[in-house]
């Protein structure tokens, strides 16, 4: 090995490591018992540290398992919550995508890049009206209560998203469907949604993942475990005895993050190319 | 079409100007809300709390947004290159990234625990440091903890944006360059930084914007603390909304509108501008 690969080698190692360290710390920590400790300082340097650290799935059990801490519950709001949100968000962007690509709206591009900023409100701007909004309409602690917002805060990139990978599309193809006497909404729904399908599943995924990790509105809008998500319960839960458990936390943050990094890896270039796509020209 | 601006009419639109408009009441709760004028900006000015706010705010924004983006750079320009294991590098990349940001601000508050915590293991078994460094605890230390935690998570996209301008560079100029005998620190200044400029400048506002409305990982990790120490101007509009004073909330909450509309529209700008010179459609 000359020394230029053993650089190489050593720059990957150093990025694995700061991208890996802390997710497998926190997958360590919920895989050992509390006898051991946590992987303290005292815990680590005790001779029989290793023998004592065999993995135990005591604290997903108990996470899982309690009536009281109401896991799978927040794990099925969260999942349930950001597919409805994904589902939606493609539903409402796909047609006003269509429009800008296909139809001549007057602004088009002033639209879009109105809608561009829109993405950049901050959302503690937002959620003290969405709040009273909310109340108005009885919707506190509802799953509409937060797919409705989630749905609006993704569209200025699912519609950017989804914009970019029509403009890909001939147009000879859809208006020739539209010669054949087809409705605007059947050429886009039996032309432009299947040709650009890879498009489509990436602008859902990239929504699916935002909601799941929305923060603020899930703490504002929700108030127990009928629609409170993943996120909000794990930054929420405290142990009864004053002791922080942390075991249990991070078996919780594991279950929470597993959906979206099994997403993550296996769709691993469809996150980068909606996330990408468009930002440079192919 | 419709269904879009309706949407983002009555659940972004709307919301916002509600919360400029109640910024100019006085709204708590238990009292009757009341026209106020500009008496809760004036309030503001005056506030020590607010400053404090706004100052930990710009340097959180400005310290790790050059950290994300140096080390962003440095993984992209790694990343470009054909290194073996590159496919999984690309993809490990990802998960910080894709965790929820709560859940990484209860990761990193395990490594920073006083007693428990990883930090303050790694550099007493290396003998770094003598005692255990209360990293929570002061304001120095869960300055660096929130910035640590910050970095960890948004470096990857910077990675990700800069990896897709660095492969749209044409391989020609390089080629040029070789021919010229230019060498890898010549080739990096006058081909691969102008030439990345344009997403460089994206990224770098794009991010500041999520930097300054920073929330999550702070409510989680320090819940603004020790003290006041690293309350986020969200932070501090949210503990306002908490204890049920609306008005005075939105005021803090319309000055962030303010400061991110305006970054939005310097964003807006460069993204406008590159579309033309036709490099560029979007971040």
């Amino acid at each position: 090995m000359n020394k230029r690969s053993v650089a190489i080698f050593a720059s990957e190692a150093s990025v694995l490591c700061f991208c890996l360290a802390p997710f497998l710390y926190m997958l360590a920590t919920a895989l050992s018992s509390t006898g051991a400790a946590y992987l303290s300082p005292r815990g680590a340097l005790h001779p029989t540290f290793l023998p004592a650290f065999l993995p135990t799935l005591e604290h997903f059990r108990s996470i899982l398992l309690s009536p009281t801490l109401h896991f799978p519950r927040y794990l099925l709001n969260s999942v349930g919550i950001s597919l409805l949100a994904a589902l939606f968000s493609v539903a409402v962007a796909a047609p006003a995508a269509y429009a800008l690509t296909r139809m001549h709206v007057p602004g088009a591009q002033i639209l879009m890049f109105v809608v561009l900023s829109l993405s950049m409100f901050p959302a503690v701007s937002l959620v003290s009206s969405l709040f009273r909004f909310m109340t108005r309409l009885g919707w506190i602690n509802t799953w509409q209560a937060l797919v409705l917002p989630y749905v609006a805060w993704s569209m200025p990139l699912a519609l950017w998203t989804l914009v970019s990978y029509f403009q890909q599309i001939p147009m000879e193809l859809d208006r020739a469907a539209l010669v054949d006497g087809a409705s605007r909404f059947q050429a886009l729904r039996f032309i432009l949604l299947p040709m650009a399908a890879p498009g489509v599943f990436s602008t859902g995924l990239l929504a699916f993942i935002f909601a799941f990790n929305e923060f603020l509105y899930a703490l504002m809008l929700t108030t127990d475990s009928t629609a409170r998500t993943m996120p909000v319960a794990i930054a929420l839960f405290e142990g009864l005895h004053g002791e922080i458990p942390w075991g249990e936390i991070m078996a919780a943050a594991v279950v929470a993050t597993a959906p979206v990094v099994l997403l993550t890896i296996v769709f691993q270039q469809r996150i980068v190319q909606g996330l990408t796509r468009g930002a440079v020209k192919e | 079409m419709s269904p879009l601006i309706l949407l983002l009419t009555v659940l972004v639109l709307q919301p916002v100007v509600g919360t400029v408009a109640d910024s100019f009441r006085r709204d708590i709760v238990f009292l009757k809300p009341a026209f106020a004028g500009v008496s809760n900006y004036t309030a503001l000015l005056d506030d020590p709390g607010f400053w404090s706010a706004a100052r930990f705010t710009l340097l959180f924004a400005l310290v790790s947004v050059q950290l994300e983006v140096a080390i962003g750079l440095a993984i992209a320009l790694l990343l470009n290159e054909p290194v073996p294991f590159r496919g999984l590098c690309r993809a490990c990349v990802l998960i910080p990234w894709s965790i929820p940001a709560a859940v990484s601000g209860r990761v990193f508050q395990l490594i920073y625990d006083y007693s428990n915590g990883a930090a303050n293991w790694i550099l007493q078994a290396t003998g770094l440091a003598a005692a255990a460094v209360n990293w929570l605890g002061t304001s120095m230390g869960a300055f660096c903890a929130v910035v640590a935690a910050d970095v960890w998570k948004t470096a990857p996209f910077a990675a990700v944006m800069l990896l897709a301008g660095l492969s749209a560079i044409p391989e020609v100029l390089y080629q040029q360059a070789a021919v010229d005998r230019a060498g890898p620190w010549q080739r990096f200044v006058y081909i691969t930084l102008p030439q990345l400029k344009p997403v460089l400048v994206v990224t770098l506002l794009f991010r500041t914007i999520q930097a300054v409305c920073i929330f999550d990982v702070i409510f989680v990790l320090t819940g603004g603390g020790p003290g006041a120490a690293t309350q986020s101007l969200s932070v501090l509009a949210y503990s306002y909304f908490g204890s049920g004073d609306f008005g005075y909330g939105s005021a803090v909450s319309a000055l962030l509108f303010a400061l991110a509309l305006l970054l939005a529209m310097l964003y807006v700008r460069s993204t406008r501008n590159s579309a033309r010179n036709g490099t560029w459609r979007r971040a």
